[in-house]
């Protein structure tokens, strides 16, 4: 059985910035990514967070996620990756109304659910200079990385797992 | 190779923040809370057809883009002067209740629901939904998630997709069910109403059964007395998708009870130089700064509210409980802001009820679901109660439907002025002669929990969840204390593409 996995461009795509992963995914579908049906490769984009991000991620060994982040501390446009086992723990409940994705992986996974290992739980990240107005379009630097954004996602499709 | 810091506290808007201050005493002297706002989705929305908005709308957050598909929808439906048949009204319904059923659920056992079965002193890192499957057990946590995903099901099913429906239109909806689906979703109710039934046990067993919660929820710290707001259908019974907007006062006398299009008549919104948020307060009392009372204006818009602002629930078992729920409390209204948790159960009961109720009638299985509209396009308001408040969409078109005007009153605007006024008098009770900890500052936090608020951009923002400082300051305004839910961040390689 080959590896299934799954690229989520995660984001909003009414919120300028926000909408990178949306727009990454779509770059990877024209290049026809994942259209093999031996890769088992599914690409697909989502406006979700904590539980129902980590529902979508069920019956995968490995995801990548295309998202946007904001740290401030580089130029607006610049492509990160990591993994969810790199992040700083986040296992405290928090006062929005979802818990974080490492929590829900983990109770899908306490409770027999086939979820990927956060190591096997990869983000491509863009630095977004505005996420707080609505827009369609992605500021000029943003939009620019979506090439770029793409290759890690094709290079990190290459690797046999993280 | 470079490395770089992810700290979701350096994002300048990205969070929300309490702030306490102190006086020379060490005793609450003002505290302010800040929430990131997003920017322009008025103007955004300016020009575009106003068919749209159901879609447009939902993508305003990820936390409940049902809520807006509906109030969007019934907007449109006042716009075009339409009148869906009834099969389209109880198809919308039916989605909206599963969607209540959901979203409730996953407060309480992740959110809300913690502090409680954990307790409100145990170590953050405890106090979470794994925290809940250790101490109750971890079929728990095989209920909840089968509960989302079957009711994920039925939103798909009627709305054409799990997480943002598109399904609803002006006049009705763009697809009927079939009678092979009506069944399966009656299934499906059937299984809510045992895990509704499931739910409020647990909170009978863990929370009322514990004298020591209960004087927690019924304490001072917790207490605030203000008007209440809810949808009602005609016998006063709480509805979340349709019906007149009741208010009552803090006596639990009715103050108002509106039409949707009636609603600027009656709510007004307060600014403050320190935050972009609005406080919407009751016109008709006005605003006299964030205190309760009767002669204030400021009213709460939660479960609790609705609660208090009906007469009743319109089914059986969650009517009991309704009624259970006053004894034990002394009586109506509530002002315990912590009861909010209970009523949510109340509510999620009754949308499971509700759910099976609709899924049993043959009706909405009709093919008829849509009535087109014929009559120009000019103004429309849609309301429903989302799970955090009642919603409010309003928009005016050209006579091509193209949007001119448009104005959104979302669930947690309405509870700004009680979400501050709640953290102050949690604040106030709590913290004495400068001593502070984690647990006062986390039983401080809880209060703005009860309201579920939806800080809606951050609900997907790496790692995923939204970060909430509190932070106190002592009479010269240093730093003293701070509480965040993130432990020191950790350096990420990055590669720059």
């Amino acid at each position: 059985m080959p590896l299934r996995t799954l690229v989520v461009g995660l984001g909003n795509p009414i919120l300028s910035d926000d909408g990178i992963g949306w727009q990454v995914e779509e770059a990877l579908r024209r290049q026809g990514a994942g259209s093999a049906p031996e890769a088992a490769i599914d690409i697909l984009h989502a406006c979700v967070g904590g539980l129902a991000l980590a529902e979508l991620m069920t019956g995968y060994d490995r995801v990548i996620v295309v998202d946007a982040i904001v740290t401030g501390q580089a130029l607006p446009g610049t492509v990160s990756h990591f993994t969810l086992a790199d992040l700083p723990g986040t296992l405290n409940s928090s006062s929005s109304h979802d818990t974080s994705l490492r929590l829900a992986l983990q109770m899908l996974r306490a409770c027999g659910a086939h979820v990927p290992p956060e190591s096997a739980v990869a983000f491509v990240a863009v630095e977004a200079q505005d996420v707080w107005t609505f827009g369609e379009a992605c500021t000029p630097a943003v939009k620019q990385s979506i090439g770029a954004a793409a290759a890690v996602v094709a290079h990190l499709l290459r690797a046999p797992l993280y | 190779m470079t490395r770089i810091a992810i700290d979701p506290i350096t994002r300048l808007e990205g969070h929300g923040k309490i702030e306490i201050f102190l006086d020379e005493a060490g005793e609450v002297n003002n505290c302010y809370f800040q929430v990131p706002e997003l920017r322009g989705f008025e103007v955004f929305c300016l020009g575009r057809p106003a068919e749209e908005m159901p879609r447009l709308t939902s993508r305003i957050c990820g936390v409940c883009p049902e809520a807006h598909h509906m109030a969007a929808a019934k907007a449109l439906d006042a716009l075009y002067h339409v009148d869906p048949p009834p099969a389209a009204k109880k198809l919308r319904e039916l989605l909206y209740s599963a969607f209540f059923v959901t979203d409730h659920a996953t407060h309480f056992y992740a959110l809300g629901g913690p502090d409680f079965v954990v307790g409100p002193d145990a170590p953050a890192a405890e106090r979470n939904i794994l925290g809940v499957i250790a101490k109750v057990g971890l079929e728990i946590g095989g209920k909840v998630i089968a509960a989302r995903k079957r009711n994920h099901q039925v939103i798909e099913m009627i709305g054409g997709r799990t997480i943002h429906p598109v399904s609803a239109l002006p006049g009705g909806m763009s697809h009927a069910i079939t009678e092979e689906e009506r069944q399966e979703i009656v299934k499906i109710a059937r299984q809510n109403v045992e895990f509704g039934q499931f739910s409020i046990d647990l909170f009978e067993q863990v929370v009322l059964h514990n004298q020591a919660y209960v004087d927690l929820i019924t304490s001072d710290a917790y207490t605030q007395r203000t008007y209440y707001m809810g949808l009602v259908d005609h016998n006063n019974h709480v509805n979340f998708y349709d019906g007149v907007v009741r208010v009552v006062n803090p006596e639990g006398v009715e103050f108002a009870s509106y039409m949707p299009d009636q609603y600027a008549q009656h709510i007004a919104e307060h600014v403050e130089p320190w935050t972009y948020l609005k406080f919407p307060y009751l016109r008709k009392v006005g605003w006299k700064g964030f205190v309760d009372g009767k002669d204030s204006g400021v009213y709460c818009a939660t479960p609790l509210s609705r609660l208090n602002a009906a007469d009743g629930m319109a089914t059986s078992l969650a009517q009991a409980e309704y009624e259970r729920m006053y004894e034990v409390l002394g009586g109506k209204p509530v002002h315990h802001t912590l009861a909010t948790h209970w009523a949510r159960l109340v509510e999620l009961l009754y949308a499971a009820e509700r759910m099976l109720e609709l899924a049993q009638d043959p009706e909405v299985a009709s093919p008829n679901v849509r009535t087109l509209p014929d009559q120009k396009p000019t103004e429309g308001v849609g309301i429903v109660e989302a799970p955090r408040g009642t919603l409010t969409h309003h928009y005016f078109t050209d006579e091509n439907g193209i949007l001119q005007e448009v104005n959104l009153i979302v669930g947690t605007t309405n509870n700004h002025a009680p979400i501050f006024m709640s953290i102050k008098r949690a604040a106030e009770g709590l913290i004495h002669k400068g001593v502070v900890n984690d647990g006062i500052l986390n039983r401080i936090e809880m209060a703005f929990r009860s309201y579920d608020p939806c800080l809606s951009c951050a609900t997907h923002s790496l790692p995923g969840q939204m970060p909430l400082e509190v932070i106190v300051r002592d009479c010269t305004g240093a730093v003293t204390h701070h509480l965040s839910q993130y432990v020191p961040p950790e350096s990420l390689d990055r590669c720059v593409g």
